[in-house]
């Protein structure tokens, strides 16, 4: 009977923008409904700000209060483990930390956590950790198996669409820039959003650099940074580094205080030179006017720049 | 074994450690090395004007202590690897310094792969070409024994300080302690430095209550050890009145680490998985505190640390649990002890009247 009432909630923030295609496609191929939690708003942050500690970073405020909304509405809520991938493949300790610090912050709700870890390094593949899941899901291994299978093909399939989609966009003509962050900040509808929309609304064409191919891109990152740990810190740098000739800016937009950003965008800011940078930290500030002027002023001055205005 | 002509190899500053550097630089691999100058506000003032502005406050000190190196005659600076943020701090902090436009060779060992003994001897043959094995090998053991000294040495002053019943001759040890370190050349002198001043201490006659007050410091590796980075919050606790406890040292961390594999067994319930790279002893060592019956905790990071605001919900259950105070303290490039001094007195009022209570 409790079969029937299990759903597994997502929570609309973090690693779910790298990671929903193979979640998605993994509890579908096995059975299990999922409920993702609504797009990022006010009383969302207002919530997670409650529930984090001051200092944590703008990212993590979001995501508790996205698992905030999601308690009590699901059996089992997901909150993976991704420590690296290999060596100088890390990602953010906060990764790390996410399901332990999660089961401590929301201990008194009686709510059950799904948990999977990825730590390449200590020898757990990402395959033997959704194997974990389907084993904690009551599913047999092979079952489990052939749902990842699936799952993972589906999400390659997704990402090479996704680069293929971001080398069209460069033969576009007209203003593009190109925005350097990680998934989860620019397509959060609070925070990222912001940028985005206006960027749309302003004419320009406007490239991801975390959506580049990512095996090139964790190959070209090498040339702007030779010590870079972060997985993702490395796909963005590797994005910059395929796409910096091609468009008349970068935007480095970044949540306060990211502690990979704070490192390796104060490395571009030194190594980029001949494009224009803007680097754009957002915090949980209300209103988008700050930020709108500082996009204005910086497509004003890339078009000064070119001669067009 | 021959020395390397010309290398004047250097490492920023880090608590008192810098005295097992210069040991192994010298001794093991022959090379000569440059001691930064103590940690100043100067070197804050330095390290945080060239620095990205919310970036942990390690990179700043260390990055004026490179400065501050560079300037006392350096022309090698060495910079660690790290599990957090610490492994990228090389990388940049050789390029802030070279737009500054100073000349060095950086060794960063974030470049090799450091689960590799190999790896070692390739970074020993760079610093000297020369070097002899054995000698490396007898040296260098005799700089982790000197580590393991100055720890050990730390570790006791701290818990006895407070109750000097001699006006001052317990820091006058181990302040002695610290110049036969500083300056040993040998490994004798090494080994007579810390019997003198062993034997020197249990001399010293204390007058401690029978339950005296007992804190607890967990926190972030860097500023937890380094007195000037936490401005001295130890002493000034020590001070109070205070038996003062630290697990948290590169002895323990590094030298026993298969100790800290073994705490994972016991906060389990707490934490499943390694949090970060000190997340388990905070958290094991918090909750061992708290069972002993010690009066306080004080949680030490300076500011935006990733790892150890992520242990702070922990410590907090932690603390609700045991009904045990926690004294969170996040220290950023400031100067003035004024504030902390407040925070401190405040804290030690609360525990001290609990004390009396309960």
């Amino acid at each position: 009977m409790e079969e029937r009432k299990m759903v597994v909630g997502l929570p609309r923030a973090m690693l779910y923008f790298r990671f929903r295609i193979l979640w998605r496609a993994f509890f579908e191929e096995l059975g299990v409904p999922v409920a993702v939690s609504g797009p990022t708003d006010r009383e969302v942050l207002e919530r997670g700000t409650d529930l984090a500690i001051d200092e944590a970073c703008l990212s993590l405020k979001i995501y508790l209060g996205h698992v905030d909304a999601l308690v009590g509405k699901c059996s089992h809520i997901l909150v993976p483990r991704v420590s690296n991938f290999g060596r100088h493949r890390n990602m953010c300790t906060r990764f790390e930390a996410l399901p332990d610090l999660t089961r401590n912050v929301f201990r008194n709700t009686g709510q059950k956590f799904l948990t999977y870890n990825v730590d390449v390094l200590e020898k757990k593949k990402e395959e033997d950790a959704f194997l974990e899941i389907g084993q904690a899901l009551g599913y047999p291994v092979r079952t489990a198996k052939r749902a990842y299978k699936q799952a993972k093909k589906a999400e390659l399939a997704y990402r090479k669409a996704k680069a293929r989609e971001q080398d069209t966009l460069c033969r576009e003509t007209g203003l593009k820039i190109l925005i350097a962050a990680h998934s989860y900040v620019i397509e959060d509808a609070y925070v990222g959003r912001t940028v985005t929309e206006y960027l749309k609304q302003a004419g320009v064409v406007s490239l991801r650099a975390d959506l580049a191919d990512w095996d090139a891109a964790l190959e070209c990152s090498q040339e702007l940074s030779g010590t870079c740990k972060w997985e993702m810190s490395r796909e963005i740098l590797g994005g910059i580094a395929m796409y910096e000739n091609v468009v008349d800016g970068i935007i480095l937009l970044s949540a306060f205080p990211c502690g990979p950003d704070s490192m390796v965008n104060e490395l571009v800011t030194r190594r980029v030179k001949g494009v224009p940078l803007l680097n754009l930290v957002l915090d949980s500030q209300t209103g988008t006017a700050g930020v709108e002027t500082r996009l204005e002023s910086f497509i004003d001055i890339i078009r000064f720049k070119k001669g067009a205005l | 074994m021959d020395a390397v002509k010309g290398r004047n190899i250097s490492f920023p500053r880090y608590a008192e450690y810098n005295c097992a550097f210069r040991f192994i630089i010298e001794e093991a691999i022959g090379a000569k090395y440059i001691m930064p100058p103590a940690i100043t506000r100067r070197t804050m003032e330095l390290g945080a004007k060239y620095s990205p502005d919310f970036v942990c406050t390690p990179f700043k000190t260390t990055l004026g202590s490179m400065i501050e190196a560079l300037e006392a005659g350096a022309d090698t600076l060495l910079m660690t690897h790290g599990l957090c943020r610490l492994g990228y701090y090389g990388e940049l902090q050789e390029q802030i310094l070279r737009d500054l436009g100073y000349k060095f060779e950086f060794v960063n060992l974030s470049e090799y792969d450091m689960s590799k003994k190999k790896e070692y001897i390739r970074i020993v043959r760079r610093l000297n070409p020369k070097a002899h094995p054995a000698k490396f090998l007898a040296g260098f053991m005799e700089g982790l024994r000197m580590v393991e000294y100055l720890d050990e040495m730390t570790a006791e002053y701290y818990k006895n300080c407070g109750f000097d019943a001699s006006g001052g001759e317990y820091k006058r040890i181990y302040q002695d302690f610290l110049t036969a370190m500083y300056t040993a050349g040998s490994r004798g002198e090494v080994e007579a430095g810390y019997r003198t001043a062993k034997s020197a201490l249990r001399r010293v006659p204390l007058k401690k209550p029978q339950r005296p007050l007992r804190v607890g410091l967990v926190g972030e590796f860097y500023t937890v050890m380094d007195a000037f980075s936490n401005l001295e919050v130890e002493q000034k606790l020590a001070d109070m009145g205070v038996e003062v406890h630290r697990w948290m040292n590169v002895t323990n961390h590094f030298l026993r680490f298969s100790a800290e594999k073994n705490m994972r067994v016991k906060v389990r319930d707490l934490c499943a998985y390694e949090m970060g790279p000190t997340a388990t002893p905070n958290i094991f060592w918090a909750r061992e505190w708290a069972e002993r019956g010690f009066d306080g905790l004080v949680h030490i990071k300076s500011a935006s640390c990733t790892p150890e605001i992520d242990v702070m919900p922990v410590l907090q259950n932690i603390g609700a649990d045991y009904k045990i105070p926690v004294l969170y303290l996040t220290y950023d490039a400031q100067t003035s002890d004024v504030g902390l001094m407040t925070r401190l007195e405040a804290f030690y009022d609360m525990i001290h009247m609990r004390k009396r209570v309960l």
